[in-house]
């Protein structure tokens, strides 16, 4: 608002100070908006596990972070965050990759079908996912039942395992994974592929020596952006993960609604943050490098 | 160094019929030109002999060993394609080495080959560049060194210069054809130009709708076109349609004796062998327009049915818009079906009073 305000002073002609004034109006909203449900509780939170209320009044104090680094359950449940982000992010790079491969390549109308099944997943709310998945893999359920059918013993069921989630994440993640890497294949083209296989490169060469080399980058988007997800996801962890370790998405409501302990809370909150915010800087350098190799 | 036989080859895609019965034997060492309107099949034939699309039926042989069912990393091809193709994220030595590295030639020899490959497209010193850091004309170099420098044994061009300008184009052309006579490599080029054809080849394969109308030397294709299609197709010719009465090609502006049995026939004759004669008579043609071309002047003329022909005069006399001509062929082909039924030379038949202003340009 001040600066509007200096716009119209140092003056110009009327239609530039009203341009210039519908374009801070535009902004004004999502900077507002974001500094106020963003920025501004951010700060809030990290000052307020740094300053404390003691007996003789607020006092800096790294407690409630000594703790959690010395708590062992809490640092357990930080581990299988990250264990469960770092394998989701490797299966989805497994499962989605040949998929975007598949797509990208493939001439059969089959791919269409294919195509549709791989983003079938993002219409589905993770909560409906949940259950459905308890259904499918839990104990006695349709694969057990099916498994009992033909005569053969049941699934060690991953429900309430670390695996529960990661099977939950990977599915619920594979749209964008599968999106964001065919995007990135679209840029390689037909030509440079059948090139390759006219100077003797096999499939697998080809794959290696010059589709990898040129999806570097859209691998590195895809990674550090579905990572960002599943490190602060909440719903599949919550249902279909373990009750001890869990993730770091239920710790923290478990923290706050059952053992009301705001700072703790508050605390890993900003463990979380600090955690994401690696992840968040590595996509923006990744994008920032992107652009200057396809700017060359 | 090989020979390459195709067999009568077919490819159907879903909707459209490619290639329709192909059959071709190229010679050792021989290059040969596919010509054809756009559409007519010849990156298909090329595509298929390289492996990356595979026949519907019939059969390619290179050296008598069939190949159409081998993938192309498997073939003894090397094919330019009409987008270079190169791979942007290699500098242009790791461009032409990437094939040697494949077959794990040791790391000197690579170098050696590589440098070789580069001087024989004129870019030595160039392997340390960007693909990007080159010129249209240059990327399209690297792309035929590095399939050159596998030594491939058969050579398939895709219109390698279509994206290039005329100057650029007629000097890489007679780089492409120095270094196919000097390596002694057995080429097909796709082309649209048929001057590129013309000048390049040993032998012109002319393709319509898949299917080859003529596969000849070029100056018998130029001369002797076998179809009315290939006469239309490869330089400019002028057609005139009418009846064949009583062994007579029968025109109202053109009477010439055939030994054709009687029906519809359609006459064609080059502008270079069609004179001009000036007559009063209201039979002559109307001259259009008479362009100088210094060496030569094209005089358009119209007949009375509408007609349109060009003809190649001296510049020794003008022609004024307007004026009347008599048309006075010195050699024909005539047509029946898109086949040729007879061609000659008109010896002062067709031309009663041969005056002294006829001008008769042959080639
Ligand atoms: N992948 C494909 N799927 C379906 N039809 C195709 C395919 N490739 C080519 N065709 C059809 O086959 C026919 C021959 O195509 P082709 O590319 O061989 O023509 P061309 O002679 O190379 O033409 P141009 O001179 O324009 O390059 C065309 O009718 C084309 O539409
Ligand atoms: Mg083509």
């Amino acid at each position: 608002m001040a600066d509007t305000a200096t716009a119209s002073a140092t003056g110009g002609s009327e239609p530039a100070i009203g341009r210039g004034l519908k374009g801070l109006l535009l902004v004004a909203l999502p900077v507002f908006l974001v500094g106020w449900l963003i920025i501004y509780p951010i700060i809030a939170a990290i000052v307020s596990t740094l300053f404390v209320e003691a007996t003789d009044g607020v006092q800096f104090s790294t407690a409630s972070y000594r703790f959690f680094f010395s708590d062992p359950y809490s640092r357990a449940n930080l581990a299988l965050t990250l264990w469960t982000t770092g394998v989701c992010a490797v299966l989805l790079l497994l499962v989605g990759l040949p998929i975007a491969l598949y797509l990208r390549f493939s001439t059969s109308r089959f791919a269409d079908l294919v195509q549709s099944l791989a983003i079938f997943p993002m219409f589905v709310p993770s909560i409906i996912l949940s259950y459905a998945l308890i259904r499918t893999i839990g104990p006695n359920g349709t694969v057990d039942i099916l498994l009992n059918a033909v005569g053969l013993p049941k699934i060690p069921s991953p429900y309430l395992t670390p695996w529960g989630p990661v099977i939950g994440l990977v599915w619920d993640n594979l749209p964008l994974t599968v999106l964001m890497l065919t995007a990135g294949l679209a840029g390689i083209s037909n030509s440079a592929v059948e090139a390759a296989r006219d100077v003797g490169a096999g499939p697998i060469r080809v794959f290696w020596h010059i589709i990898l080399p040129r999806m570097g980058n859209s691998i590195l988007v895809t990674i550090s952006f579905t990572v960002l997800g599943i490190f602060s996801s909440f719903t599949l962890p919550y249902v279909l993960g373990p009750a001890s370790p869990e993730m770091m998405g239920p710790f923290m409501l478990r923290t706050f609604n059952d053992l009301y302990d705001p700072l703790n809370a508050k605390t890993q909150a900003v463990i979380s943050f600090v955690f994401c915010l690696f992840f968040g800087i590595f996509y923006v350098w990744s994008i920032a490098r992107n652009q200057r190799s396809q700017s060359r | 160094m090989a020979r390459l036989t195709i067999e009568s080859l077919r490819k159907s895609f879903a909707s459209t019929v490619a290639v329709d019965d192909f059959s071709l034997d190229v010679a050792d060492g021989e290059l040969v030109c596919l010509l054809g309107p756009s559409g007519s099949g010849k990156s298909t034939i090329l595509r298929m002999i390289g492996g990356f699309e595979q026949p519907t039926s019939g059969a390619i042989r290179i050296d008598g060993q069939d190949v159409s069912r081998l993938p192309p990393d498997r073939r003894p091809t090397g094919m330019v394609f009409q987008s270079h193709a190169l791979w942007s994220h290699m500098n242009v030595f790791n461009n032409i080495a990437f094939g040697l590295k494949l077959r794990r030639l040791p790391r000197s020899e690579i170098r050696r080959k590589v440098e070789e490959a580069l001087e024989l497209v004129g870019l030595g010193g160039y392997g340390h560049r960007q693909t990007f850091q080159l010129s249209g004309g240059q990327q399209q170099r690297v792309a035929l060194a590095r399939s050159l420098v596998l030594e491939p044994k058969i050579l398939l061009l895709d219109e390698p210069f279509a994206s290039l300008d005329q100057h650029l184009r007629e000097r890489l052309r007679e780089e492409v054809r120095d270094i196919q006579q000097r390596l002694g490599i057995t080429t097909l080029f796709v082309t649209h130009g048929q001057d590129e054809a013309l000048a390049m080849a040993d032998r012109i394969v002319v393709l319509r709708n898949g299917q080859c109308e003529q596969a000849d030397a070029p100056d018998i294709i130029y001369r002797n076109p076998q179809t009315q299609f290939v006469a239309g197709f490869i330089g400019q010719m002028n057609f005139i349609a009418a009846n064949v009465e009583g062994g007579t090609f029968r025109h109202p502006h053109v009477s010439i004796a055939v030994g054709v049995q009687d029906g519809p026939a359609v006459l064609a004759v080059r502008p270079e062998a069609l004179g001009l004669a000036a007559t009063d008579g209201e039979a002559g043609a109307t001259v259009l327009r008479s362009t100088d071309f210094g060496s030569h002047i094209m005089v358009d003329v119209e007949l009375a049915d509408g007609t349109r022909l060009k003809a190649m005069t001296s510049p020794s006399i003008r022609w004024e818009r307007g004026a009347r001509a008599r048309l006075v062929p010195a050699a024909y082909a005539l047509y029946r079906d898109n086949r040729l039924v007879d061609s000659g030379r008109v010896e002062g038949r067709a031309t009663t009073a041969a005056s002294l202003d006829v001008v008769r340009v042959t080639v």
